[in-house]
């Protein structure tokens, strides 16, 4: 099956916040999603823009019974690190399910999973094939990869809950390694109450 | 003990790198320090990093970098890369003040979420993030940072579908 690549634009909203809601509602957690398609809008397409996205798009007469053709995306920022410097994050990697496991070339690999950083279930089949990466997921992340090197980061970054083991060893095996496995760096949060106390002058 | 806290310069880069560096020696992890205040200089305009320092007339102290993410599920959030005092001079209150500014940057532009990471042997750190209201996602949700560098980050590279 063909399917292009290319980055997002303020037009592409409406079907990022669908495919966020999609994979919400497939994990049950469509309550936790508070961003809309007019905050896309306002926070990816403004002068100083908090996120990019690139979207995984579909010829007409592949689109889905509802007719969507937009039918994956990656949404990423630049960050720092005071060590290394320029980095990029992976926030989100999402390709709906229907279209998983296809590779650009027609033959199809063992399903692939569903890479969403919000909070992922879905198990990850692991086959030769799969490592070989031609899956839509795959390049989605090989596209984020590539924009990070061109603007001259030396790190992608990302998160992945740790009793997804086939993530886990999915990502292992192409070479990234576990910053707090291996290094001791936990994650850490501060919202709400707690922000609103910490913002107080 | 009277400090300020204002916005970083280019000009700070250097005390900046110095700093950096302190920090990294702290953490045991001095030699993974490969970027130098040249770097410092062009980067912190490239990525919108806003740097909160003590000015001169005073001695620089203490820092703090930061860079603002997003959640899609919440929105718009700030990142929290630096909190760093000279040893010296904590005990003052100089890294509550640098953190609650980046707080406050962050509130200004509608940031619902501050992050950071921290050492899971840095005890002190661990506690001074707790009282502030940290949660720990790692110990209470199991997140794991993971991530691509050197040769793994070309082999990726390598691999992205032609345009």
């Amino acid at each position: 099956m063909e399917y292009s690549i290319r980055a997002a634009n303020v037009e592409d909203c409406k079907d990022i916040a669908r495919m966020i809601t999609e994979l919400a509602e497939y994990e049950k957690v469509s309550e936790h999603v508070k961003v809309t398609q007019k905050d896309l809008e306002q926070d990816g397409f403004s002068k100083n823009p908090f996120f990019h996205g690139i979207i995984a798009e579909v010829p007409e007469q592949h689109k889905t019974k509802e007719g969507h053709t937009k039918i994956g995306y990656a949404l990423y920022f630049y960050s720092y690190s005071s060590w290394k410097g320029r980095a990029i994050y992976m926030e989100d990697l999402y390709v709906m399910p229907e279209f998983r496991g296809i590779q650009k070339n027609g033959l199809v690999a063992m399903e692939i999973m569903c890479m969403c950083m919000c909070m992922c279930r879905k198990s990850l089949v692991i086959c030769g094939v799969c490592l070989s990466g031609k899956g839509i997921g795959k390049a989605l992340m090989s596209k984020v990869a590539q924009l990070g090197l061109a603007a001259g980061c030396n790190q992608l970054n990302f998160t992945v809950l740790d009793w997804n083991k086939s993530s886990l060893d999915f990502y292992l095996n192409q070479g990234c390694f576990d910053v707090t496995a291996d290094m001791g760096y936990h994650c850490m949060r501060c919202e709400g109450e707690a922000l609103q106390h910490l913002a107080q002058p | 003990m009277h400090f300020k806290i204002r916005a970083a310069a280019k000009e700070d880069c250097r005390e900046i790198s110095r700093m950096i560096k302190e920090l990294a020696v702290f953490e045991k992890m001095s030699d993974q320090v490969k970027i130098s205040h040249e770097d410092n200089k062009t980067s912190v305009v490239f990525l919108v990093t806003r740097v909160f320092v003590v000015p001169p007339g005073f001695t620089l102290v203490g820092y703090a970098l930061y860079f603002y993410t997003y959640s899609t599920w919440t929105g718009r959030s700030v990142y929290l890369e630096d909190l760093y005092v000279m040893p010296e001079f904590r005990g003052n209150g100089i890294g509550k003040g640098l953190m609650s500014k980046v707080a406050e940057v962050g509130k200004k532009k509608q940031c619902v979420r501050l992050q950071l990471s921290v050492l899971d042997w840095n005890t002190p750190a661990r506690d001074f993030y707790a009282t502030k209201g940290a949660q720990d996602l790692t110990a209470g949700e199991g997140w794991h940072f993971i991530r691509f560098d050197g040769q793994s980050l070309d082999d990726l590279v390598n691999e992205a579908p032609e345009d």
